[in-house]
């Protein structure tokens, strides 16, 4: 386990995040009256979060910590536990019952497979 | 409380997760830039991934405007700070069935508050409550997971669908890239596929208007 991660450069990472959720919330109720959201930007802004959030998912999943390799088989614990996350979803929309679905699969795979 | 979770087992000490929480304020976004943080990823790949998760607020605050025009500047502000994707769904919500008090920028204050209490509280209680779990439970995974449950519902159109295939493969394929550089290979290269999923599914459902 390495120590926890601490210190200026994460108090600076921390206002930078900061100041890009003021930025975005606050953009257009700050803006003159002038601008205005094109259809192409809005669309381009609309799926930015789903695009961005899968980008950070998929490599996280399918990519096995030990050997930092690509690992696309059922015998991937954090794939079988996004699989039974992403099942339940479909199945009921509770986020605590999806989260708990995927910590157990994870849990028995890591443990038994 | 997910989100405190994730942060304290990713690796964030329990009085920085709680600064991160009470500052940044955008759950997402914070789920987004904590493996780069972990990852030790250089400062503008990790504020720039935080900037992209946190557009949505863009078109957020262009639909609120209308509203609060003739506010000062400072109240607008802390309106759109304390915004987020539930205090927004509610108000247009209440816009929409014609609900809004005529002091709808006090009601709001007040919505956005309540969220926000409820929200730090529960952040703080899963920082604490994580510190006290094992390392070894692997409940850093949470994190991996709350993602999904957060883009689960968002697939719920085609571009969306195309634009998060396209994402996570480009993201894959660049993953030996540099500086998590790869990441953002494959969120431009989603964005561009859903835009362009979004412009076909247009032209299928108006074709009227081309003639």
């Amino acid at each position: 386990m390495t120590d926890p991660v601490a210190g200026w450069a994460l108090a600076v990472v921390i206002l930078g995040l900061a100041l890009s959720t003021f930025v975005t919330r606050t953009s257009f109720l700050l803006a003159g009256a002038k601008l205005r959201l094109g259809h192409r930007v809005e669309v381009a802004l609309r799926y930015a979060p789903v695009c961005t959030l899968a980008a950070i998912i998929v490599p996280d999943i399918l990519i096995h910590p030990p050997a930092h390799a690509i690992d696309p088989s059922l015998l991937n614990p954090r794939l079988i536990g996004a699989l039974a996350a992403g099942l339940w979803l479909c199945w009921s929309r509770n986020i605590i019952g999806c989260l708990a679905a995927g910590m157990a699969a994870y849990t028995l795979a890591r443990l038994y497979l | 409380m997910i989100s405190g979770v994730a942060m304290v087992k990713g690796g964030l000490a329990v009085p920085w997760a709680i600064m991160m929480s009470l500052l940044v304020y955008a759950g997402s976004a914070q789920l987004a830039a904590l493996p780069l943080i972990v990852a030790g990823a250089p400062l503008w790949v990790i504020v720039a991934t935080g900037l992209i998760t946190n557009l949505r607020f863009v078109i957020y605050s262009a639909a609120l405007r209308p509203h609060f025009a003739g506010l000062p500047w400072a109240r607008r502000a802390a309106l759109g700070f304390f915004m987020t994707d539930f205090t927004f769904t509610r108000f247009m919500r209440s816009a929409q069935e014609g609900t809004l008090p005529e002091r709808s920028d006090a009601w709001f204050a007040g919505v956005c508050s309540n969220n926000w209490i409820t929200w730090q509280l529960s952040a703080i209680t899963g920082i604490i409550g994580a510190s006290y779990v094992p390392t070894d439970w692997g409940l850093e995974f949470t994190g991996t997971l709350a993602l999904v449950a957060l883009v689960g519902p968002s697939l719920n159109a085609r571009p969306a669908v195309v634009g998060a295939a396209a994402a996570g493969i480009v993201a894959l394929v660049a993953h030996p890239m540099p500086f998590k550089l790869g990441l953002f290979c494959g969120a431009i290269a989603g964005i561009v596929a859903a835009t362009l999923a979004d412009a076909a599914q247009q032209r299928a459902t108006a074709p009227a208007e081309d003639a």
